[in-house]
């Protein structure tokens, strides 16, 4: 396909279907039986290596565990106690089907992809411009209404902050301060999955791929743009762009110290074309004190049109690799912002075809998800036999354990307490999903203090670290938790030691807490345990939670 | 994973000792080791981990009323300079006593960082990088308990001490992580929940520790990582620390030292500062306030370098009589130093471009003075250095390869400004 076609077709269209179709079927010889579904395609791609290379893979994952992990990953917590109970003791006909659909069509759904977005596009950044619960709200709503993946970013990368109704999406540019070099590097790291960082004064020095006038190309799309402070109202800042400044680069490495022009373009696409205008014909609007200018062709405004769109195959990989790595732990493509030749994806068919059949999809990330939940690749247990030896996680035999984040620790810390369900019989018939949410949500701060890693780094890595562990052991929000309380989890337990029913304690318990069913080794060890406190029961029954709480099985997703 | 990194591999070591902790006693072992590991470590310390002591002069102490003074000149103020115990080097009259530790010490007169903003300034010296809007690189302290602290101590890597609030500050760490977080001890108070709540009595929380080692040794039967055994352990280190909480509490230090250093807030964090030391975290930080003196520039440091002069001087002559200094970095810094032109206020304003840092211990030539100013001290005329030069140079000071990378994300990351590499003439 010549460039020249590749810019003037499908530039600024709306995702068409024929350019979905085109990428459809051009790819792998799996797409090319359109009747079978998805998720079977996906356990067909990964485990075809397992033959030559010897794979035995883990067993797929019981009831209890796949409940816990669908939970965590669709609704970012625990489920209740009695979800648990219901799941697990009266087992329906192809219930993981049914339950995986309640999951996608529930409102905790849409509020924790908001969290989920939030974090990986925003990476913690203080609020500068948009507060951050209006920018979550509009990804909030955004999930809730089903709005495809492309139209999302197009709008982020669309609104100049100017419109109330539309200013919340600015916050990818505001809140960057529209610095260049700064949105340069997150543009190319979240929505194409590529880190151009090291290219901004040099092409990259390891990878081949990422040349430094393709940092110049997307740099180009906003170097014009800037922040406007309206006279009247300073709060007021909002994205502005000039008519002029071209973009102009040399490399370090370059001992002739050649400079290169470059126009806006998609990393190895044609520089678009760009209308000429007659000198002070440039502006819309023109700039002068106090007026936001508006040229005649804003370089910014073709930046969505052009970059989340279905023919821009980087875009459709990035995001097929990060729903990918939400489930199941681990990006196709790993670090999840270094896709290139260098570093190939542990599966190069199978990242085309989900990212061919996510346009197919028209970008529903419900969709996606749903796939990969039904694939036995996401059911697989987490552990293996004892003889089966360390599987590397890129094969994906073995389903892997993924640390909570922030908000899945306090949300589902919330839920196996009983401080969810509590605060929910408070609100009575007022009980719903945001109400409880607005109610609650207060708690989670503390958490994201105390176990999220540095504003504007993301939060992929994993470090357990010391604050964390005095946080959970004497911190007065998680012992508050422990209280017992009407109804919530310690009260029960105490009525239920109270009648000696030592059994029941160690079923609530684990029901509550890990969402399976306590081992007759770990029944007995309950029993053991609590027999000697008759004096201070409560007291027993708070250590019994706190160190369950507090245990590895609870921490991670797995 | 992980660790990736050449990077002395403290997770390693630590998946490693709570495996062995694990495997050979159970919850009951681990209680013990933190009991009888304390004295050992004292002994332990004195030969092998290095320490880094960084002494901040917040707002940017003067050059010419500290180590680079230029008496009788239109820049040089009233002071006189004074000898030291380096034949040759005079530093100002207003730091008598660290005059007389001058032959542990060096100076570094040839810093220019050319910013005069005070965030920005710090940020350069903290991390010897300017600041550049898009990657935030971590501060010395964070990287040295990195690459030096012990792997399996139960002590925060790097503590900060400050007036004011105590938390922790994870900006520090940048890319390294909360791990390497600092933690503030505003006042001097021990970090947030160190102390037991009353409400819990020891048993209670020796007997539910127990409970959560069980719980966890079931998990890890069938799903060992390397993520699960730190979560695990960092429970083993919390309890530790819980017992050892006294390392925070000045107060138990003799009242003779205490009357030597002084009772103002500096001398109380210098003490403190010898106490963490010692007792084997990685790296301190102590902030002295406040050095913004743009009136009144001369009265303000006879008023500030009363109050730093001794206790420094104290600090590093015990550090020396322990036997901790040839092994403990230390470096006396500020975001930038002052103007050699007195205002119209009698003060000095920001000044960047030829200013002074101290430094002492761990692989320093003492009594070198490396750089030079021009008599008024208007400009560097011999060596000049920046943020990234000192960088390269704490990195050798503690025997560590400066040109090594970290990898972030995939990506390598040079651990100091490449561009530019080590003061040779200051390292031992």
């Amino acid at each position: 396909m010549p460039d020249r076609f590749w810019i003037s077709s499908c530039a600024g269209a709306p995702p068409s279907l024929a350019c979905s179709l085109v990428l459809l079927f051009s790819w792998s010889t799996a797409a090319q039986e359109p009747n079978r579904p998805l998720h079977e395609l996906i356990d067909e791609h990964v485990s075809a290596p397992w033959k030559t290379n010897g794979t035995t893979p883990a067993a797929l994952a019981d009831d209890a565990e796949f409940l816990r992990r669908i939970y965590l990953d669709l609704t970012g917590s625990v489920p209740s106690t009695a979800e648990a109970r219901t799941f697990l003791d009266q087992p329906a006909p192809d219930q993981r089907t049914a339950l995986i659909d309640k999951l996608l069509a529930s409102p905790e759904f849409a509020r924790h992809m908001s969290r989920v977005f939030d974090v990986t596009l925003m990476e913690r950044r203080p609020d500068k411009h948009v507060p951050a619960n209006e920018w979550r709200e509009f990804l909030r709503i955004a999930f809730a209404e089903k709005k495809p993946w492309d139209q999302l970013v197009r709008e982020i990368l669309s609104s100049d902050g100017a419109d109330p109704k539309t200013r919340a999406a600015a916050k990818f540019f505001l809140d960057r301060d529209a610095e260049p070099t700064v949105l340069t590097k997150d543009l190319t790291r979240m929505f194409l999955g590529m880190n151009y960082q090291c290219a901004q004064c040099h092409d990259h020095p390891l990878v081949s791929d990422y040349a430094q006038e393709h940092y110049y190309g997307i740099y180009a799309f906003v170097s014009r743009s800037y922040l406007f402070t309206d006279k009247k109202n300073k709060n007021l800042v909002s994205l502005a762009e000039k008519a002029d400044g071209d973009v102009k680069f040399k490399s370090v490495f370059d001992k002739t110290k050649t400079e290169h022009a470059t126009g806006p373009r998609i990393l190895a696409g044609p520089p678009i074309a760009e209308p000429k205008f007659d000198k002070g014909q440039e502006y819309a609007v023109a700039p002068a004190d106090g007026v936001k200018p508006v040229p005649k062709f804003s370089r910014r405004a073709q930046l969505a049109s052009l970059l989340a769109v279905p023919t821009n195959t980087p875009f459709n990989r990035n995001i097929a690799n990060r729903l990918w790595a939400h489930m199941m732990g681990r990006g196709l493509v790993q670090p999840l912002d270094l896709d290139n030749s260098d570093n190939p994806p542990s599966h190069p068919e199978l990242i085309e075809l989900l990212a061919s059949q996510f346009v197919a999809m028209k970008y529903d990330v419900r969709a996606l998800l749903r796939e990969l939940a039904l694939s036995q690749t996401y059911q697989r247990a987490s552990w293996l036999p004892e003889t089966a030896g360390e599987l590397p996680p890129e094969r994906f035999a073995v389903a892997l354990i993924k640390p909570l984040s922030p908000e899945q620790l306090a949300w589902s810390m919330m839920q196996a307490t009983g401080v969810t369900d509590s605060a929910c019989a408070a609100l009575a018939d007022k009980c719903t999903e945001q109400t409880l949410h607005d109610r609650l949500a207060g708690n989670v701060n503390e958490f994201v203090a105390t176990f999220a890693g540095a504003p504007g780094e993301p939060d992929v890595r994993f470090q357990a670290s010391l604050d964390q562990a005095l946080f959970l052991s004497n911190g007065g929000l998680v012992r508050g938790w422990l209280v017992p309380g009407t109804g919530n989890l310690a009260d029960r337990l105490v009525k239920l030691f109270n009648a000696e029913q030592f059994d029941a304690v160690a079923d609530e318990l684990y029901f509550s807490v890990l969402t399976r069913r306590a081992t007759p080794d770990e029944c007995a060890e309950i029993a053991e345990y609590l027999k000697p406190r008759a004096a201070d029961r409560a007291v027993a029954i708070q250590e019994l939670i706190w160190a369950l709480l507090t245990s590895s099985e609870f921490r991670f997703n797995h | 994973m992980l660790c990736r990194y050449d990077c002395g591999s403290p997770e390693h070591q630590i998946t490693r000792r709570s495996l062995l902790a694990g495997l050979a006693g159970g919850a009951m072992g681990t209680f013990g080791i933190s009991r009888f590991a304390v004295p050992a470590v004292a002994e332990e310390l004195k030969s092998a981990q290095k320490r880094v002591l960084i002494i901040f002069l917040a707002g940017g102490s003067s050059q010419l009323e500290t180590w680079d003074p230029k008496p009788n000149t239109d820049t040089g103020g009233p002071f006189r300079a004074i000898p030291t115990s380096v034949p040759g080097v005079h530093i100002s009259e207003l730091l008598p006593y660290s005059a007389k530790q001058m032959h542990r010490m060096a100076i570094v007169r040839g810093i220019n960082t050319a910013e005069d903003d005070h965030g920005q300034g710090a940020y350069i010296m903290e991390t010897g990088r300017r600041p550049d809007n898009v990657t935030r690189f971590p501060a010395l302290g964070s990287v040295m308990s990195k690459f030096v602290g012990p792997a399996d101590s139960p002590l925060p890597g790097y503590i900060h001490i400050q007036p004011g609030g105590a938390g922790y500050n994870k900006q520090d760490s940048a890319f390294l992580g909360p791990k390497f977080a600092s933690v503030s001890l505003g006042d001097g108070n021990p970090p947030p929940n160190v102390v037991r709540p009353e409400s819990l009595t020891e048993s209670a929380d020796r007997m539910r520790n127990m409970l959560r080692q069980r719980a966890n040794e079931r998990f890890a039967a069938r799903r060992r990582t390397a993520e699960t055994e730190a979560y695990s352990y960092s429970y083993e280190q919390a309890l530790q620390l819980m017992e050892r909480r006294e390392v925070f509490d000045v107060s138990k230090e003799s009242p003779q030292d205490l009357e030597r250093y002084g009772t103002h807030d500096f001398g109380r964090h210098c003490l403190l500062a010898r106490r963490l030391l010692e007792n084997g975290v990685t790296c301190v930080k102590v902030t002295h306030s406040n050095y913004d003196t743009h009136w009144e520039n001369f009265d303000f440091h006879i008023e500030q370098l009363g109050e730093f002069d001794r206790p420094f001087a104290s600090l590093i002559g015990d550090l020396a009589d322990r036997g901790l200094l040839d092994s403990t970095l230390v470096v006396v810094m500020a975001e930038f130093g002052r103007t050699p032109r007195i205002n119209a206020g009698l003060g000095r304003d920001h000044w960047s471009r030829a200013w002074s840092v101290a430094l002492a211990g761990c692989g320093i030539q003492h009594g070198a003075v490396v750089g030079k100013t021009n008599p008024n001290g208007t400009q560097v005329t011999d060596r000049e250095v920046h943020g990234g030069h000192l960088f390269h140079t704490y990195f050798r000071a503690l025997g560590l390869d400066s040109k090594q990378k970290y990898h972030v994300g995939g990506q390598p990351v040079p651990v100091a400004d490449q561009t530019v590499g080590p003061i040779e003439e200051l390292l031992a």
